[in-house]
């Protein structure tokens, strides 16, 4: 493993494709390499485009990446479009739209499926793109289908996060608002050379421009960012660290009008996000996240296994019978749950707590 | 490794013809038969096929072609493949070939030719054949 994680480095372009299929897929290996990856990346900020399909975002990448060549930027690009719920297929339809990029020693371009993992965004591909972040890509650009609630998913690993509408995809905003509010730092309505457009750029900037995003501080506990400790001290004018405003933008990603724009915006949402404490507070709160899934992933397992054991036939009954309410009889498989994840692996006990030691 | 993997295909378009209804049909068909499915469009040169088939790590590339200069654009693959170390890669071809082209381009490494008229059954079985006893 450390030779293929040398060879990545090196910038192998085999070694870089078959890790990612490694970490796409299951295997004794994968565990230590995903692990082994974690450790050695988190300086990237990547970049998330989300949003309704056909909106354009993948010619969009394709135009932001252009540009990104020409100032020699070196760029990363994850694609994951849904698995066939009834086949298990799946058809990867954003590299098309990039295919001018193929030959470009320094563009490197991977397809996922979701592979039936939760929301837009698969586990694999956080782990594909610290795989591009050790072959020196800069930036990692991923692109997700996302609509409304699964925004959030991409936000959850992205450090800035784009989220694209165009007209006939995704016009209703209001539907979408709450949604996008908690993930977008740009907001960008494609396809303005379409007159439709106008009136959803309208729109949209009605419902985001001058709004200051409340998403950090909905996110995760954000401990090293200056505003926990300072800003009560500051005039009412004073807006947190962490509290952004969201962008509105319009473009044209087919003929690349407004793109040059929307970079300038993403880099210095980039820089941003390089800043040291910036850096680390998104990066744990990513890591976080990948936690948080890893560990509910375990505990519905166990709560299955708990829950499908004949002898809780009887709780079921006193539950019907009126004598525990649904709270306690809960809280109680909850617990049941836990205590039997505990006793599969009782060493992870002594993980998190620092009094074991 | 993980013989249970979704295996992934490249579709691939070389050569000058612009026709790309019966590539698009396959896409489809094998994404409906459960493979992950990466199309090129149309118009593609081998470079960036093979570029493409590396990158994203594909079991499998199928070539479409309609145009004449198959001879040549698929030898060209195949040994870019080679370069690439890539071999392992199962290649097909399918299009207007004409039967006597086809033992030129299965000794370049084309595992099979299909011809218009192929049932896609025949394409899929035979994929499905390979791919099962093939990691
Ligand atoms: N009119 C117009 N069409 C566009 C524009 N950008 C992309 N498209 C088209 O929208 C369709 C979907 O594009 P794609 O990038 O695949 O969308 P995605 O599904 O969001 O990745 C394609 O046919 C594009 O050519 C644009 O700026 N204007
Ligand atoms: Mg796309």
């Amino acid at each position: 493993m450390d030779e293929l994680v040398d060879q990545i480095r090196r910038g192998d372009r085999r070694s870089l494709a078959r890790a990612m299929t490694l970490v796409d897929g299951v295997g004794p290996d994968v565990t230590e390499l995903k692990d082994r990856l974690r450790q050695s990346t988190g300086d990237v900020p990547w970049w998330g485009f989300t949003g309704p399909p056909g909106v354009g975002k993948s010619t969009l990448i394709d135009a932001l990446v252009t540009l990104l060549r020409r100032s020699a930027h070196r760029t990363g690009i994850i694609a994951i479009d849904p698995t066939s719920p009834v086949s298990g297929g799946a058809l990867l339809g954003d590299r098309v739209r990039m295919m001018r990029h193929a030959v470009d020693r320094d563009v490197f371009i991977r397809s996922l499926a979701t592979r039936g993992r939760e929301g837009g965004l698969s586990d694999a591909a956080v782990h594909c793109a610290r795989l591009l972040e050790l072959a020196s890509y800069d930036p990692v650009l991923i692109e997700t289908v996302g609509v409304g609630q699964n925004e959030v998913d991409v936000a959850s690993v992205a450090d800035v996060c784009v989220v694209v509408l165009g007209p006939g995809y995704g016009d209703d905003i209001q539907l979408i608002k709450a949604g996008l509010l908690e993930v977008a730092d740009v907001v960008v309505v494609n396809k303005c050379d379409l007159p439709e457009a106008g009136r959803l750029l309208k729109e949209v900037h009605s419902a985001f421009a001058g709004i200051v995003g409340v998403a950090e501080a909905s996110r995760l506990p954000d401990p090293h960012t200056p505003d926990s400790a300072g800003s009560d001290a500051e005039g009412d004018e004073s807006v947190s660290a962490s509290v952004r405003r969201v962008e509105v933008l319009g473009v044209e990603a087919k003929s690349g009008r407004g793109v040059e724009e929307l970079l300038d915006t993403l880099m210095e949402a980039d820089r941003v996000a390089r800043e040291p404490a910036r850096r680390q507070s998104l990066h744990d709160r990513r890591v976080l996240g990948e936690i948080r899934r890893s560990a509910m992933k375990r505990f519905e397992e166990s709560l299955d296994r708990v829950l499908s054991n004949p002898t809780y036939r009887a709780h079921v009954d006193r539950l019907l019978h009126g004598e525990c309410s649904l709270d306690m009889m809960a809280g109680r498989f909850a617990a049941d749950a836990a205590t039997e994840l505990y006793r599969e692996s009782p060493d992870a006990g002594d993980v998190p707590g620092e009094d074991s030691a | 490794m993980d013989g249970s993997r979704t295996k992934r295909i490249l579709i691939g378009k070389v050569g000058l013809d612009g026709h790309d209804r019966g590539a698009k049909f396959i896409v489809r068909a094998l994404r409906n038969a459960g493979y992950e499915v990466i199309y090129s469009g149309i118009r593609r040169t081998p470079e960036q096929i093979v570029r493409t088939a590396v990158d994203e790590d594909v079991d499998v590339i199928g070539l479409s072609l309609l145009s004449g200069a198959h001879n040549e654009l698929l030898a060209r693959v195949a040994e870019l493949l080679r370069e690439e170390d890539a071999g392992n890669i199962v290649l097909f071809a399918g299009g207007t070939i004409p039967d006597r082209d086809i033992p030129h381009l299965e000794s370049l490494g084309f595992k099979w030719v299909f011809t218009p008229g192929a049932p896609l059954s025949k394409i899929l079985s035979a994929l499905d054949e390979e791919l099962k006893e093939g990691v």
